[in-house]
């Protein structure tokens, strides 16, 4: 139906004619909804803040093609973040209508934001969304008399089963062919719709402004008054039930349980990434690589290519379709792949900002808040979309911190699986070791970062969402972009530089630069001269400072945990300099890249020779 | 912390007592808690506060929410 087009902020965009938006509170199902409309998978999770740029896409009423824009989830429209920022300036944009989303089970705060919107005199729909679990809980809310209250068409949808979707689009179509005829501050005119106190809809005249209409929501002054009011007038509530996920997402808020639950949690994520890891590659993609893939086109070109330079780029040491299956397919694809279907459930169930509560005390000490520890967790898949994500942090300082914290200690999962292929062949232990400097990174950068860096933290303020057992469609839906992503974003800066790689190592060029380089990687870290090209891909993408030390043979457990500290604190890579440097600035971004591999280079080389010292002494 | 007022007594939302409905006395001015509806006059339902300096959790309408404690010390009840 449409092109994906996540675009950022384009002020192009907001002078844009013909727009609908799609707006509401945060994680009320907006994502899910532009998903259903629009055909354009986006990526929605269970807690508030998952959009911070706005997606646009195209779909069809009738005949007429409208652009819609899933603008980023906003409490209200006072513009207290950077997300909602974006939804004011698009509400001010004079869209052609707007469907807002209510949330069944808040009913109060989405109508006040419903009430908001109603005020830019705007054609509105609004989608009752979650209605089942507001049932669920006790709720009956009388769709009809909400819809009069609000002056404005009111469907009932669940957007995750795809239910209402048609019902909505048709009252849409009304809304939009209405407003052609009479667009003004008159809802009642506006929609049909009005309350049995609407003075227009009595008398059939529209009232100009509503100035003596005692049930138009524009004599209210305040609108959590009126929301309020609203609220109580069209729900009733009954002693609802207690489900089993409603205890345990109780029990997972408090210290006891809590806290073990969580780290148990933790645990067994990691298990299952590691451990099934391991299994996909010792048992399914090694066997498959070593065994069928590579002797396969190693017989293939060595039949075709005769021997020298271009077969050794294509199938040698580092050839391309030697190191091209092995890296990517045998020892960083499966990881990748088990992060985000453990991320993903983690995200749709609602427990990471329950994490986020349990260890915001740990975190302020660290001198960011308990919520930054969701954009935190996200950066070990991949530093791109957590420094994105640091948007939602309410202060400049907050949103340099994180991205610091992502940069300078977090691997992402493609460097992880390197590290896990890395160390196979040496102790578990290591990676565990691996691990603990990762936190002692994160705590050493965090706590002078926040000295160094001018500024303030705003508290922690979230909304705790439902715990429940996600989608499996969604789940499967966001599983499968994310691995698109990937496969996409990644795999062809891999590719290029796999094709570097090759290219560096047969004609010559690596021996002539580790000549230079050999000072600082064989000297003070004390890696054998061929790690060189493990610095220099490290540029391209972040495993790639891993992977090629998987090629050297006779690598002793120093060597293989110095070149792994410092391939996990080395410069980010090439997307992560772009990222940051749009975020911030060049020279943010820069400044970045050079203290990350001062210190990657630093902190590696003092392992090397401090371990070497104890070796001498003892 | 706690301040006499009339009948009943105003006190920090940090340290009052949990598992209680509370009215908002006094709020600091910060947009997230105006859009939450953490405002003069709202009926909440304090759950808990977490020790070691953790935040305060809280209910309104059926929303639960987690505010820091730099902020909820600030939040100031009666009830």
């Amino acid at each position: 139906m449409a092109a994906n087009k996540d675009m950022g902020e384009d002020a192009k965009a907001y002078k844009k004619s013909g727009i609908i938006l799609l707006m509401g509170n945060p994680n009320v199902g907006k994502s899910v909804l532009f998903s259903n409309l629009t055909g354009i998978r986006v990526i929605s999770s269970n807690y508030a803040g998952t959009t911070v740029t706005y997606t646009e896409g195209t779909f069809k009423l009738g005949d007429e093609t409208y652009t819609l824009i899933d603008v980023p989830g906003t409490y209200s429209l006072d513009a207290t973040s950077e997300a909602e920022e974006v939804a004011v300036r698009f509400i001010d944009s004079k869209p052609l209508a707007v469907i807002c989303v209510l949330d069944a089970t808040n009913l109060e705060r989405n109508i006040k934001l419903g009430l908001d919107i109603q005020k830019y005199n705007i054609p509105v729909v609004y989608a009752l969304n979650m209605l089942d679990v507001a049932k669920r809980r006790g709720y009956e809310i009388n769709v009809g008399l909400l819809s009069k209250e609000l002056g404005a068409p009111v469907v009932p949808t669940v957007a995750v089963k795809n239910e209402g979707i048609k019902e909505l689009t048709d009252e849409l179509k009304k809304v939009i062919k209405r407003s052609g005829i009479s667009r003004g501050s008159c809802a009642y005119k506006r929609t049909g719709i009005g309350c049995d106190n609407c003075a227009a809809k009595r008398t059939g005249i529209g009232c100009g402004g509503c100035a003596s209409c005692p049930g138009c929501f524009i004599n209210y002054m305040n609108t959590w008054d009126r929301a309020r009011e609203i609220t109580a007038k069209v729900r009733k509530t009954s002693e609802g039930k207690v489900s089993f996920l409603d205890r345990l997402g109780n029990s997972m808020l408090k210290p006891w349980p809590g806290i073990p639950m969580a780290i148990l949690v933790i645990l067994f994520s990691m298990g299952i990434i590691v451990g099934t890891g391991k299994l996909l590659q010792g048992y399914l993609l090694g066997p498959l690589v070593n065994e069928i893939i590579v002797p396969f086109f190693r017989k293939l070109i060595s039949s075709v290519v005769p021997a020298g330079l271009w077969r050794n780029v294509l199938i040698g040491e580092y050839g391309i379709f030697a190191i091209g299956f092995e890296w990517i397919i045998e020892s960083i694809f499966p990881y990748v792949f088990l992060f985000y279907v453990v991320f993903s459930f983690l995200e749709d169930s609602g427990i990471l900002p329950r994490l986020s509560v349990l260890f915001d005390s740990i975190m302020r000490k660290l001198g960011v808040q308990g919520g930054s520890m969701i954009t935190i967790l996200l950066g070990y898949g991949c530093a791109v979309p957590a420094i994105i994500g640091s948007r939602t942090a309410t202060t400049k300082k907050e949103r340099l911190l994180i991205s610091c914290i992502v940069c300078f200690s977090v691997p992402c999962i493609s460097q992880t699986g390197a590290l896990i292929s890395l160390f196979a062949g040496f102790s578990p232990m290591m990676l565990v070791l691996m691990f603990l400097l990762s936190f002692a990174e994160m705590m050493l950068v965090s706590t002078v970062l926040s000295r160094l860096i001018k500024g303030k933290v705003d508290p922690m303020i979230i909304e705790i969402p439902n715990l429940l057992i996600p989608n499996g469609k969604a789940y499967a839906k966001k599983l499968m972009l994310r691995m698109k992503n990937f496969l996409i974003d990644a795999e062809i800066p891999m590719l290029l530089s796999i094709v570097f790689a090759a290219l560096f190592k047969e004609t010559g060029l690596l021996d002539r630069v580790a000549v230079y380089l050999e000072p600082v990687v064989s000297g003070w870290l004390g890696l054998p001269k061929n790690a060189v090209i493990a610095l220099i891909l490290g540029i391209i993408r972040r495993e790639m400072a891993v992977a090629p030390l998987l090629e050297i043979e006779g690598l002793t457990a120093l060597q293989a945990f110095v070149g792994g500290t410092v391939a996990l604190l080395y410069l980010p890579c090439l997307s992560v300099f772009g990222v940051l440097a749009k975020e911030f600035n060049t020279r943010t971004a820069l400044a970045i890249a050079l203290a990350t591999t001062l210190n990657a280079l630093l902190v590696g080389g003092l392992i090397n020779q401090i371990v070497h010292l104890l070796m001498k002494l003892f | 912390m706690i301040i006499k007022n009339y009948a009943q007594k105003i006190q920090s939302l940090y340290y009052a007592k949990d598992n209680r409905l509370y009215v908002i006395a006094d709020v600091p001015d910060l947009g997230i808690l105006r859009s939450l509806g953490i405002v003069k006059n709202a009926i909440i339902y304090k759950k808990m506060t977490h020790k070691f300096g953790g935040p305060v959790l809280l209910m309104i309408d059926s929303s639960q929410i987690a505010i820091g404690k730099d902020i909820a010390e600030k939040i100031y009840v009666r009830g």
